[in-house]
């Protein structure tokens, strides 16, 4: 995933968040499997936003879901 | 893309743009802080600063967590790296931050064992793997980050990994603001405040620059109408007097924020009495450190650190830029000795600090066109 390039640098170190999508859910460990739009995945803590479902939308910063997103109406 | 084209409509901004514009007080100059790095970047990718009216100047803040860092931890960080057996893990940028002697990177060169991580459950996994090494693991951030490295130190503990281990540089977003409010060489209108640091922490702890400072406070998301928008709130309340934290970053925002990211934060980490900030100095109760019931985990309890401030680079003026008293341009090295590929000062490491910003979208230009 491009989470550190010459353009975007080193987005945990500038507190970006990104929009991810669930895809899988181990709820045991309260991680989750999710992808970017572009279809990069990585695993994500879910602690901290209760329990997800797969086609759920996350705010992920730092391999952590911040918050739950609603599309825009 | 979800979650973003409806916030990047070249003729909503426009609109925005002109809002703004017919909120302006003939013969007043207007100077909004953003405080986040990320806002920061934004307005220099886009060009936002360019929408505005000649009056309204855009102040960069203290809010780039790789910024902020003082090279004294730098050189902690490197003699922990440089400790036989140890696998020491950070964040991207926070490799080329310079140390008194050189960055994570050179020490890296130099044979130490230093890995880029995006996420403290990266350094954990590597931790894992490597049950013979000690991994430490460099943590830095705003709120924003501080509940990922404290689910990190838990999961650590609960799966029983004996050789994780955290150097904690986590800082807390308030006290700086207060100490820029309290500051005498600088007069600001209001605030962008940081929108992903609020998904944690939510509207209230801002309430105090209202009620104490009589500024207005507004919650800003990161796309181009976003910080837009933000800033028309903010010239709103000015012209009618009003003066209160309003949120626009709504559709992430709770205004309580994130109450389970604030427990979990709360039984991992405890306040350091005072925490050294670059440019700054040192800002009481402003960093965290691990709690008492987590010290097994501190690398800084496990390894003898030189703990030695450093003074930062005569030439350098990450500091004047930090507290917004300078723009990056004005500083003496900025794109000379100082850039990107080279950096002297903190400021021109990450992308979110203001000079490498302007740098990095050449922003180069000593006066904006009048709007």
């Amino acid at each position: 995933m491009s989470f550190c390039d010459h353009d975007s640098g080193c987005i945990t170190c500038g507190d970006v968040a990104m929009a991810l999508t669930v895809l899988r859910v181990d709820e045991e460990r309260e991680l989750a499997l999710c992808a970017t739009d572009a279809g990069e995945k990585e695993t994500v803590e879910t602690a901290l936003v209760g329990p997800v479902e797969p086609g759920d939308a996350l705010l992920v910063h730092a391999g952590t879901a911040l918050q739950r997103l609603e599309e825009a109406s | 893309m979800r979650f973003v084209d409806e916030f990047r409509d070249a003729e909503l901004g426009r609109v925005l743009s002109g809002e703004i514009l017919s909120l302006v007080e003939p013969g007043r100059h207007y100077k909004v802080m953003e405080v986040c790095g990320g806002h920061t970047h934004s307005i220099y990718k886009y060009g936002i600063d360019d929408l505005l009216p000649a009056d309204v100047e855009l102040v960069h803040g203290p809010g780039c967590p790789v910024c902020v860092i003082p090279m004294g931890r730098v050189d902690d960080g490197i003699a922990i790296a440089k400790t036989e057996g140890v696998i020491f893990t950070c964040f991207g940028d926070m490799m080329r931050v310079p140390g008194s002697e050189g960055s994570l990177l050179d020490a890296k060169a130099q044979g130490a064992d230093v890995r880029m991580v995006y996420s403290p459950l990266d350094a954990l996994r590597i931790a894992k793997r490597n049950p013979d090494r000690d991994v430490v693991f460099f943590a830095i951030g705003f709120e924003t980050t501080a509940p990922s490295t404290a689910l990190t130190l838990k999961r650590a503990r609960a799966e029983g990994v004996p050789n994780f281990f955290c150097m904690c540089n986590h800082v807390t977003i308030v006290p700086p603001l207060r100490a820029l409010l309290d500051s005498p060489d600088l007069r600001l209108d209001g605030f962008i405040g940081p929108g992903h640091v609020s998904t944690v922490v939510g509207a209230r702890p801002f309430e105090f620059i209202p009620a104490d400072y009589g500024r207005p406070v507004v919650i800003s998301g990161f796309e181009p109408l976003d910080v837009l928008h933000s800033i028309q709130m903010i010239m709103r309340q000015l012209i009618e007097g009003r003066c209160q934290v309003e949120n626009q970053y709504k559709r992430v925002v709770p205004y309580e924020g994130n109450l389970r990211a604030l427990e979990v934060m709360a039984e991992v980490f405890e306040l350091r009495p005072h925490f050294e900030w670059r440019g700054l100095g040192f800002i009481s109760q402003s960093a965290l450190k691990l709690s008492d019931a987590y010290s097994e985990l501190d690398a800084e309890r496990r390894y003898e650190v030189p703990g030695v401030r450093v003074a930062d680079p005569k030439a350098c003026q990450c500091g004047e830029v930090l507290k917004g008293v300078i723009k990056p341009w004005e500083c003496k090295v900025f794109g000379t000795a100082c850039t990107p590929e080279r950096p002297i000062g903190t400021c021109m490491v990450s992308p979110e600090g203001a000079c490498a910003a302007y740098y990095n979208y050449g922003r180069y230009a000593r006066d904006r066109e009048v709007v």
